[in-house]
């Protein structure tokens, strides 16, 4: 599913990724640890397209990064960023957006509230702006979308790192059960301690 | 009939005003002195030049000679427009310049041909003076088009790049910054259209005026002007943000950090 192979990334001539080789087969679910500053961030960036790499190659579905491919790998990826940077609007109308331009067809609200209800947010969330929402509800309207959008590939960049500990818990479970393909980038132990995840280990 | 001639001398009384301004520069601790003088001399100097090329200009009226003219002028606004908003002349110079000229052309002949109705379309007594206020006004209505979406983009590139991911379409993630900056850039000749006549006479008419026409034509012809104008500015921001995408984004579209002229 994604292939990366002798990957060499610079940046303002820092050193990022040197000989990088990382490879996630379908449904797989690979949470990579290390300390801050290693480049996980950088790896999702790298995988969407936002920065290019300096050397090696790597692959989504066999298809490499460019300009005639990189719609259709948008279009498998889902990236929950640490900061849910989101465009300021209300948030219902922002998943109404998101969801059509997707899905070509509008939002159920059934679906909607179901989910709301999963990750605990009132629905009366949806009339207020993103700017107004805390860093929890950030971070679980960011895992409405995930869900919404139902894509084949998750990269998940601190998914519960502003959530409490039952949050956590529940969440992870939750996801982890998901048919998808998972990178997933936390400090949190419910991660490491679920079996479903494999480790990989960034020194 | 004309206006009356000017002398030089009636031109340099105007300076007599100028005593009372430094005066209470001077009491206010306004240095602003050198500007003042600076502009003066600046305007003095260019419309001097442009007296004597357009006199050069209706003297020979060629289409050839009114055309380069008009090009150059074309081109001397583009420079202006990428500089005014922090771009590189150098890369974005291409787009900038078509992006002025389609929509130039295309109305000035209109006004020519279907407005007025001269059977010369390069007559230099409408082409030059029409051409130019066309130009200054998509100078301004581009700079604030292009310089509030490159910097809106540069300023919350994380939020486009989400948008990105999550709506997979370059145009539907610029679609926010496409909408506020080409409302930014127009809004103004909006709200100046809604209040002509109110406050001020515009410059064009009261030119007219004074060089004999009567008031309801040069009302006319203020009315066809501010179309004009509003019509120019209007797909000229429009083409100037459109044609400079692919120069601003990447194969991967992705902002283009080299095309700003300076790290700010």
């Amino acid at each position: 599913m994604i292939q990366m192979s002798s990957v060499d990334l610079n940046r303002k001539g820092k050193k990022i990724f040197s000989d990088l080789n990382l490879t996630v087969m379908k449904n797989e679910k690979v949470l990579i640890q290390g300390k801050s500053g290693i480049g996980k961030t950088t790896l999702f960036k790298v995988l969407l397209g936002f920065e290019t790499i300096d050397k090696g190659s790597v692959t989504i579905n066999g298809n490499r990064i460019d300009k005639d491919h990189i719609q259709d790998i948008r279009e498998q990826l889902f990236y929950l960023s640490q900061d849910i940077d989101l465009k300021n609007d209300t948030v219902g109308a922002l998943l109404e957006e998101i969801f059509i331009q997707n899905h070509k067809k509008p939002l159920e609200s059934t679906r909607l509230n179901q989910l709301m209800g999963v990750f605990e947010l009132n629905v009366t969330l949806l009339e207020q702006q993103v700017k107004e929402l805390s860093g929890g509800e950030r971070q679980r309207i960011g895992l409405v979308i995930c869900f919404l959008l139902d894509r084949p590939v998750w990269l998940l960049d601190e998914p519960t790192a502003s959530l409490d500990d039952i949050m956590k818990k529940k969440i992870a479970d939750l996801i982890l059960g998901q048919e998808k393909t998972m990178i997933i980038v936390s400090h949190d132990d419910v991660w490491k301690n679920n079996p479903a995840v494999k480790i990989e280990r960034w020194i | 009939m004309g206006a009356q001639d000017l002398g030089v001398l009636s031109l340099v009384s105007l300076l007599v005003f100028l005593i009372p301004v430094f005066y209470i520069n001077r009491r206010v601790g306004l240095f602003i002195d050198k500007t003042i003088i600076f502009s003066i001399v600046r305007m003095c100097i260019q419309l001097s030049f442009v007296g004597v090329y357009l006199e050069f200009l209706f003297k020979f009226n060629s289409p050839v000679l009114n055309t380069v003219y008009l090009l150059i002028m074309i081109a001397i606004a583009c420079q202006s427009i990428l500089k005014s908003s922090n771009l590189k002349v150098r890369k974005l110079f291409v787009p900038m310049f078509f992006s002025l000229l389609i929509p130039f052309v295309l109305i000035l002949f209109f006004f020519n041909a279907v407005v007025v109705r001269i059977d010369n379309l390069f007559e230099a007594k409408y082409m030059v003076p029409v051409g130019g206020m066309l130009l200054g006004n998509c100078l301004r209505s581009s700079i604030v088009g292009l310089n509030s979406f490159y910097s809106g983009i540069k300023k919350e590139e994380k939020v486009y790049l989400y948008s990105l991911s999550l709506l997979c379409s370059r145009i539907q993630a610029l679609k926010p910054y496409l909408k506020s900056s080409f409302l930014a850039a127009i809004t103004p000749t909006l709200a100046s259209m809604a209040t002509i006549g109110l406050v001020s006479l515009p410059g064009m008419m009261t030119g007219q005026i004074l060089g004999g026409s009567i008031p309801m034509v040069a009302i006319k012809y203020q009315i066809a002007i501010m179309f004009s104008i509003f019509y120019t500015e209007y797909f000229s921001t429009l083409l100037a943000i459109l044609f400079s995408l692919k120069v601003g984004f990447n194969d991967l579209d992705v902002l283009n950090q080299d095309i700003f002229a300076s790290k700010n």
